[in-house]
């Protein structure tokens, strides 16, 4: 990219008029997302992995997002899981302004607001898959008993309830995966937010975590599903597809 | 017109389709604070019993450098109460008057002392007559001689002429055979001595003590009666203090004459009353030799007991102070190993600190976590190494023989710095830990 798209860029955040969210009638906005722009200072070039993305998500909506590799997918997800802060743009994310959150507020965001759900899995290796679990709630600074319940009920939800001790190693890919469904979900987030979430799974598992993403939406969560893949894109009930850091196509399918 | 900030509505409460209302969360200060910092312990507990071998490591960093501090310690402790506890037989309640005192430490000093009057045996009775708080007063006065009985000879012995027979006492000796002489014999300047049991030892060897009673022995070209024996003191850094004859100051007068300056004993009832004593003692002193209050010098020593111990204090301290520091290196060393491993141990986890990132571990929480780490290990090595300290200290003490004491609060002391140790050196791995990016920390394998 070059200085030129720097120019056209919109000025600052704060000049752009506040958004216009929908009226009482509509369906209930959860993500708001107007003219994200993320740039990287490479020395002596900028690199814009995002130029100008807008869209919304309303509650309850099951949306994946697609594109090749280098087209801003995985930026633009840091943004919603808010890992990362736009260099200009707004995003609300739940009536809450992210884009100029520091680090701890961040944290905290990601906390309440965010459940991961990651290709490889990333759960903490040595410990026990109730503990992991229990990870968002320590943060949330849940008491221990509180906690322990909280985390063995999501563990039964994904049907893990027998596999509670044990850890990581000593567990399917599969499971793996549900044990790491069971700590995004475990302090009810407004997200669910997968990236390849079956990257790392064979076909028939990958069909076993999809229908459980399908039930989780029935039963009224908000899911953005990350993805390159066609067919597990098609499971949404919407696909964004993005391309140079762009919205290419914005498609309802169901 | 702002954006919908309302609570969250029903549908985001439903992870799986029934309500689960949100609990409170621990915020408020200050009891919650020890909650969240204890939840931290349980965080950082887990991550060390996750992996063993890296708190192993760390554990036997710190744990080298707290033994050799405390055992050092603890060995200079024994020393040093093996040494006050022997200077201070005689008690608190005992001054001595000389014309030197026991210290000297320049020569301009001793050409000066030496110009003094002599203390004599009236200086003594004056003391006796006008000194109210002063409880025993005696006089003694000491030389080196050699003594024999037979063919058997036993040099380096200490003459030791008293009087009244109250300086026993005042001396801290007891006897254990025979009986000290009487009045009438001390008055007379009999020759009659009552002799440590290596005097008898070795004068008399392969023989029951008790048979040494009634015996004769020559020392200064005198011939004394043995009358009575001590009880034996033992030794203090390998030298004995049982190698001594005692004689009455009469005798020792009347064959050895008084050309020498003697040493006056005073002794009050009680501890408080020692300085009163002093006091007094002072000026009937100063008044004997002319001075006025405007004369600095007494022009004699009055000394406690505590000039020895001070001696030896200040010729210690230095080197206590050097040992005691080069042992400290080690527990720097300690920390260092401490730092490493954490530094280690924070690349290694890089993974794992994303993964607390992402589900909302703000910095704080992981600095926390991390500093935590490194003080429960180092806690836990000081704790253990107080242990094989007093472990090491114990045998030290048995091979060369003295006794030890184990303070709590060297123990405290150990576990506190090693635990000051850990929060230096776990700060830094920990800050480093705590800035991390997410995502790049995510990223990594």
């Amino acid at each position: 990219m070059t200085e030129a798209t720097v120019e056209t860029s919109p000025t600052s955040s704060g000049v752009i008029a506040k958004p216009e969210l929908p009226s009482n009638g509509k369906a209930d906005v959860l993500i708001l997302m107007r003219n994200l722009w993320k740039t990287y200072d490479m020395g002596a070039e900028k690199v814009h992995a995002l130029h100008g993305v807008s869209f919304e998500v309303t509650r309850g909506d099951y949306l994946a997002i697609t594109g090749p590799s280098g087209s801003g997918k995985s930026t633009l997800m840091n943004l919603i899981g808010c890992l990362d802060t736009p260099s200009q743009g707004e995003y609300w994310l739940n009536g809450k302004n992210v884009s100029e959150m520091d680090d701890d507020e961040l944290a905290r965001i990601r906390n309440q607001e965010v459940g991961f759900v990651f290709q490889t899995f990333n759960l903490l290796a040595r410990a026990t898959a109730l503990h992991n679990v229990e990870l968002p709630l320590i943060y949330g600074g849940i008491p221990g008993a509180k906690r322990h319940e909280m985390a063995k009920q999501a563990l039964a939800e994904v049907d893990l309830a027998d596999r509670m001790m044990h850890r990581p190693n000593e567990l399917s890919g599969g499971q793996r995966q549900r044990v790491a469904i069971a700590r995004a979900l475990v302090n009810h987030p407004s997200i669910l937010l997968a990236d390849e979430p079956t990257g790392a799974l064979d076909t028939s598992t990958s069909y076993d975590i999809m229908n459980l993403f399908e039930k989780l939406h029935e039963a009224g969560n908000t899911i953005i599903l990350v993805t390159h893949e066609h067919d597990i894109a098609a499971r949404a009930h919407r696909i964004i597809s993005i391309r140079d850091g762009l919205i290419e196509k914005d498609e309802r399918i169901r | 017109m702002s954006p919908r900030s309302d609570a969250k509505p029903e549908a985001a409460g439903d992870a799986f389709g029934k309500r689960i209302s949100r609990p409170s969360r621990i915020r408020s200060f200050p009891v919650f604070r020890i909650a969240a910092l204890w939840e931290a312990f349980l965080v950082a507990a887990a991550s060390l019993r996750q992996n063993k071998l890296r708190t192993v490591l760390t554990l036997v960093g710190i744990i080298v450098g707290v033994t050799a501090v405390i055992a050092v310690v603890t060995i200079i402790k024994g020393l040093d109460q093996t040494v006050a506890s022997t200077f201070s037989s005689q008690g608190s309640t005992v001054f001595t008057i000389s014309k030197r005192p026991q210290v000297i430490t320049s020569r301009e000093d001793f050409i000066k002392f030496n110009k003094r009057k002599d203390v004599v045996r009236e200086d003594a009775e004056a003391i006796f007559r006008s000194c109210t708080a002063c409880w025993r007063t005696g006089i003694a006065a000491n030389s080196f001689e050699i003594a024999k009985h037979g063919d058997q000879k036993f040099e380096g012995v200490r003459l030791r002429a008293v009087t009244p027979a109250a300086m026993f006492d005042i001396d801290g000796v007891t006897i254990d055979i025979g009986r000290i002489w009487t009045e009438s014999e001390s008055a007379a300047a009999r020759e009659v001595c009552v002799v440590g049991p290596d005097v008898v030892t070795n004068l008399f060897p392969d023989v029951p003590l008790d048979r040494a009673i009634g015996q004769d022995i020559w020392t200064g070209g005198h011939k004394f009666t043995i009358i009575g024996i001590l009880q034996p003191l033992g030794k203090i850094f390998g030298a004995s203090r049982d190698n001594i004859i005692y004689i009455p100051y009469a005798n020792f007068e009347k064959n050895f004459g008084a050309h020498n300056s003697l040493v006056v004993f005073i002794q009050t009832e009680t501890a408080p009353q020692l300085e009163q004593a002093e006091d007094q003692a002072r000026a009937v002193l100063r008044n004997r030799r002319g001075r006025t209050f405007r004369d600095e010098d007494d022009g004699f020593a009055l000394e406690t007991q505590d000039v020895f111990l001070n001696l030896y204090t200040s010729a210690t301290a230095n080197i206590y102070v050097v040992t005691i520091g080069v042992s400290a290196i080690s527990l720097v060393v300690g920390g260092i190993v401490v730092m490493n491993i954490m530094l280690v141990s924070v690349t290694e986890r890089t993974k794992e600190i994303g993964i607390r990132k992402a589900v909302g571990a703000r910095r704080k929480d992981i600095l926390t976590q991390f500093l935590i780490e490194a003080v429960t290990v180092t806690a836990i090595g000081g704790a253990l190494g107080v242990l094989t300290g007093f472990a090491v200290a114990w045998l030290i003490a048995l091979l060369i023989g003295f006794p030890l004491l184990f303070s709590a609060w060297s123990a405290v002391l150990g576990v506190s710095t090693s635990s000051i140790v850990g929060v230096i050196s776990g700060l830094w791995p920990a800050w480093r830990a705590a800035k991390l990016d997410p995502i790049e920390a995510l990223r990594s394998e």
